[in-house]
């Protein structure tokens, strides 16, 4: 047993006889049973859940619009661009329908839905066994090269097809017509099958799982982003509606259930998964077991000065993540921003009910960039959460041990990570922000724009502090539940963009902290909920820090 | 390397009747352990016999469920970050951040340690033959191994707790890590040092303890240990040697052509010898347990009887202590 540096683990030598040997597929069979049975509960988790998701949705619909006269009035609702942003095209407005509002509104959730199942169980199987080792046992069996992702592409399209039949199923059951029930199952199947290609060609492009999911991820926001341009330029008849036929999203979008109830756009989603799969089949015969494709450089034999710290450390950790994540919100702010004019010209002859969610007609420019605020504080809340699942990791996978035994207290550590965060959406909201108001200056022309948007973006960060302070807590206190943060993240989003044309009570509003701060500049910033949320913030952290002091730490 | 400070201070380590329990699972079952300033006390057992979670507890990364620990004269939980600063672990399965390079892996343990010797770390990266360069996701297990041992020796700290630190090492490396703690003992460190590898406990430490489904079964010098046990004599003598095999703590003799082979009791020996002199020796080979028939009575389940030596010692039997 030498150990000599050897920098990448090669594939065990196959002890196979030599009429099996040299088969990529070996063992696929098995493998795939394995992963189903490894999968078991996950595998009905996501697919009920996203069916059982559905089924709420119809029923809450069918309990707030129990006529079609008060459908009706949220008709025109489906056709403008802010609800183009949120919800997607809006097929069929001018002669709504139950089950058109249903997958018109809620539909594009059940897509986003569908897309990370996919691309979390492809890196799950792939990816994440890589790199804990577990793939170089399988692989030195009686396994082919191409058996393990093979294995895991056949689990995901066998959860899409079930996805898309129980969805098809339960719609059509309800009573709604048979064929485009079937269509809108289909069209979220596709999407997920889409993701399952694009998270093969993702898991090839690094060694690490998570940072491969991360890439699936950001090509899925980067398309929620891209398409609602498309469907605001849609929904106020401008030219870019092209766009949102750059993503998966839009071309399930684009099969109008219900409406035109088309096939042939899924057809895209099927050939985005051929071709990702097979890059990413190319891409893997290109590199060794677990290695990524980018080649590790050498660094530095000293660390630099600076990072003594834990607070540098948890700045180290985080960095890339920021870098990442300041460039994406910089351009979103930017696309959005420069959008503004072409808004408000799309709301020349908007129906009033739809403006509720601005504030007003007079309201429109203020009202858009105040929304958009909002949309660049939920973004950036998905950041603060991921960082407190990566703190989570670092506990998992061993790393924070040392750290631990070394002269660092736990609140040293947890405070030291939730600060790098908690400024980090600070800037966050300021690398959106600014993109958000060069764009809209420019595209206006009104300069005088450019610090309100700045300010209305920033002023969100002590919600997105409270949402951090609630996973800190958790993570604190126990670790394994960190993902309900989540649940926080998807109620605060329904509240913030649904709740206010569907006359939620104020008490179920006021829970989310991001009803408090107002949508600057059309709203007034409320300098005492910031300072009031800001204090909860902090007494939860503080709360986070003494609760960590009397856990265990999760060790191997 | 006998223990002139024995005695005299607080022990580095003091535990009595540690409990921890992972849910149904019994980890530690009033475990004692004592480990004397300046000593290397070589910690075995077998897999799963509850080492690591000894040493996390001592670490404060664990809170035990009953009984005490004492680090250096501290409560481990309590005072955790002080008792740090004065001592160093390694674990057994070393974790890297994937993008720091090894190098800054080690300057940032020892920064936050509170403080690194620069010129020791150089030379200890070259005796190791560690090439700091590298991403920490590009070490081998091997030289994970020595990165940790490399940030855990450069320190100036009082206690090394060292789980299985040379997993992975070869033996070369191997050679280099005894020779790193002898030079800790000369220095005045004191070392726990859990590991699988026999030789290198048996040639770096003072005393012993062997721990078995979470409780310390034997504790001592390997020399107090082998006392415990039986040494396999063969003579021949020129009277027939017959009494002998009645003698009491005489156990398995038989002929083998004209020598004699029997096992005696640590505690036996010395009226064997007397008989055996006055029969006329000719000729005498006895040979001591080794460590590993030593740990093999212990790590089984049952008194392995068929093992080297088997046991003189009833009263110490593992199958007594085993729950
Ligand atoms: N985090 C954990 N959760 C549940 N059980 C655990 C955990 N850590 C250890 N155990 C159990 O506690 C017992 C003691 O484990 P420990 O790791 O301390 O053994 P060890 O002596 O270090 O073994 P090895 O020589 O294999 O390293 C084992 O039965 C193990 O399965
Ligand atoms: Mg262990």
């Amino acid at each position: 047993m030498s150990t000599t540096a050897v920098p990448t683990r090669r594939p065990s030598p196959s002890p196979l006889p030599a009429r099996l040997d040299g088969h990529p597929l070996a063992g696929f069979r098995s493998l795939f049973r394995f992963m189903l049975r490894r999968d078991r509960i996950r595998f009905f988790g996501w697919t009920l859940g996203l069916t059982l998701l559905l089924a709420y949705f119809a029923n809450v619909l069918q309990v707030v619009f129990p006529t079609a006269e008060d459908l009706q009035a949220f008709a025109a609702f489906s056709a403008n661009p802010a609800a183009a942003l949120l919800m997607g095209p809006g097929f069929g407005s001018e002669a709504i329908t139950l089950e058109r509002f249903l997958v018109g509104t809620y539909g594009m959730y059940l897509i986003i839905g569908a897309s990370l199942m996919n691309i979390l169980t492809v890196t799950r199987h792939t990816r994440v066994e890589e790199q804990s080792g577990r793939a170089e046992l399988v692989r030195a069996n009686v396994v082919g090269r191409y058996a393990p992702l093979t294995a895991a592409l056949a689990v995901a399209v066998l959860m899409d097809l079930v996805v898309a039949i129980l969805m098809g199923g339960m719609l059509a059951g309800m009573g709604f017509d048979a064929g485009g029930s079937i269509v809108f199952g289909a069209s979220v199947g596709a999407a997920g099958l889409a993701f399952a290609g694009i998270a093969a060609t993702c898991v090839q492009l690094t060694e690490f799982s998570r940072t491969a999911a991360g890439i699936a991820g950001a090509v899925l926001g980067g398309g929620f982003l891209l398409r609602g341009l498309g469907d605001m330029s849609a929904a106020q008849g401008g030219g870019l509606d092209w766009i949102s036929w750059l993503t998966p999203i839009g071309w399930s979008q684009q099969a109008a259930p219900y409406v035109h109830d088309r096939w042939w756009p899924l057809a895209i989603s099927v050939a985005c998964f051929v071709v990702c799969a097979g890059l990413g089949y190319a891409l893997s015969a290109r590199r060794d077991l677990a290695a990524g494709l980018v080649a590790a450089r050498r660094g530095s034999a000293y660390a630099p000065s600076w990072l003594s710290s834990p607070f540098a450390l948890a700045f180290r950790l985080q960095r890339a993540s920021l870098v990442g994540w300041s460039l994406s919100l910089f351009a979103a702010g930017l696309a959005y921003g420069g959008f503004t004019q072409a808004m408000i010209d799309g709301f020349a002859d908007a129906p009033p009910e739809l403006l509720v969610l601005f504030g007003g007609e007079e309201n429109l420019l203020t009202g858009y960039l105040g929304l958009m605020g909002l949309m660049f504080a939920m973004f950036t809340t998905v950041f603060a959460i991921l960082a407190m699942q990566s703190l989570r990791s670092e506990e998992f996978d061993g790393r924070t041990e040392p750290v631990l035994a070394t002269a660092v207290s736990r609140p040293a550590w947890l405070g030291s990570w939730t600060a790098v965060t908690a400024l980090g959406v600070v800037w966050l909201l300021f690398a959106a922000g600014l993109g958000e108001a060069i764009g809209a200056a420019a595209s206006t022309g009104e300069g005088e724009l450019f610090n309100d948007v700045l300010l209305g973006h920033v002023a969100h960060a002590p919600a997105v502090w409270t949402t951090l302070a609630m996973a800190a807590l958790l993570y604190a206190v126990t670790p394994r539940l960190v993902p309900l943060a989540w649940a926080v993240f998807g109620y605060a989003f329904l509240i913030g963009f649904f709740g206010p044309m569907l006359d939620v009570p104020d008490a179920v509003v006021q829970a989310s902290p991001y009803e408090h701060i107002g949508e600057y500049p059309s709203e007034d910033l409320s300098v005492t909920a910031m300072l009031v949320l800001t204090a909860i913030a902090a007494g939860i952290t503080a709360a986070a820090l003494a609760g960590f002091r009397h856990r265990d730490l999760v060790t191997a | 390397m006998t223990n002139a400070k024995q005695g005299t201070a607080v022990p580095a380590i003091q535990i009595s009747g540690l409990r921890k329990r992972y849910g149904s699972v019994t980890a530690l079952d009033g475990l004692d352990l004592r480990v004397e300033q300046g000593e290397v006390h070589g910690f075995l057992g077998p897999n799963g016999a509850g080492k690591s979670t000894t040493i996390r507890i001592l670490l404060g990364l664990l809170r035990a469920d009953g009984g005490e620990a004492r680090v250096l004269g501290a409560d481990p939980w309590a005072s955790a970050v002080g008792l740090h600063r004065r001592l160093a672990y390694v674990p057994g399965d070393v974790e890297l951040w994937p993008n720091l390079t090894g190098g800054e892996a080690i300057d940032l343990l020892g920064r936050l340690r509170g403080g690194i010797n620069r010129a020791r770390r150089d030379e200890l990266c070259d005796r190791f033959d560690l090439d700091p360069r590298k991403k920490g996701r590009t070490y081998s297990k091997g030289n994970r191994q020595k990165v940790a041992l490399i940030a855990a020796l450069a320190s100036d700290v009082e206690l090394l707790l060292l789980d299985e630190p040379t997993a992975g090492l070869d033996p070369l490396m191997e050679a280099v890590f005894q020779s790193c703690i002898r030079e800790a003992t000369a220095a005045g460190r004191t070392v726990l040092l859990s590991s699988h590898i026999l030789a290198q406990v048996e040639v770096l430490a003072d005393r012993i303890s062997i721990i078995r489904k979470g409780s310390v079964v034997e504790s001592g010098s390997l020399r107090e240990l082998r006392h415990l046990t039986r040494t396999s004599v063969s003579v021949m003598t020129e009277h027939p040697a017959d009494a002998i095999t009645s003698l009491p703590g005489v156990h398995e003799a038989h002929h083998d052509g004209e020598q004699l082979t029997f096992d005696v009791d640590g505690e036996a020996m010395p009226v064997v010898m007397r008989e055996l002199a006055s029969l006329g020796v000719t000729g005498l080979t006895a040979t001591p347990p080794t460590l590993e028939q030593l740990l093999l009575r212990h790590y089984g389940d049952e008194l392995a009887a068929g093992v080297g030596n088997g046991n003189g010692n009833g009263s110490k039997a593992p199958a007594g202590v085993a729950r």
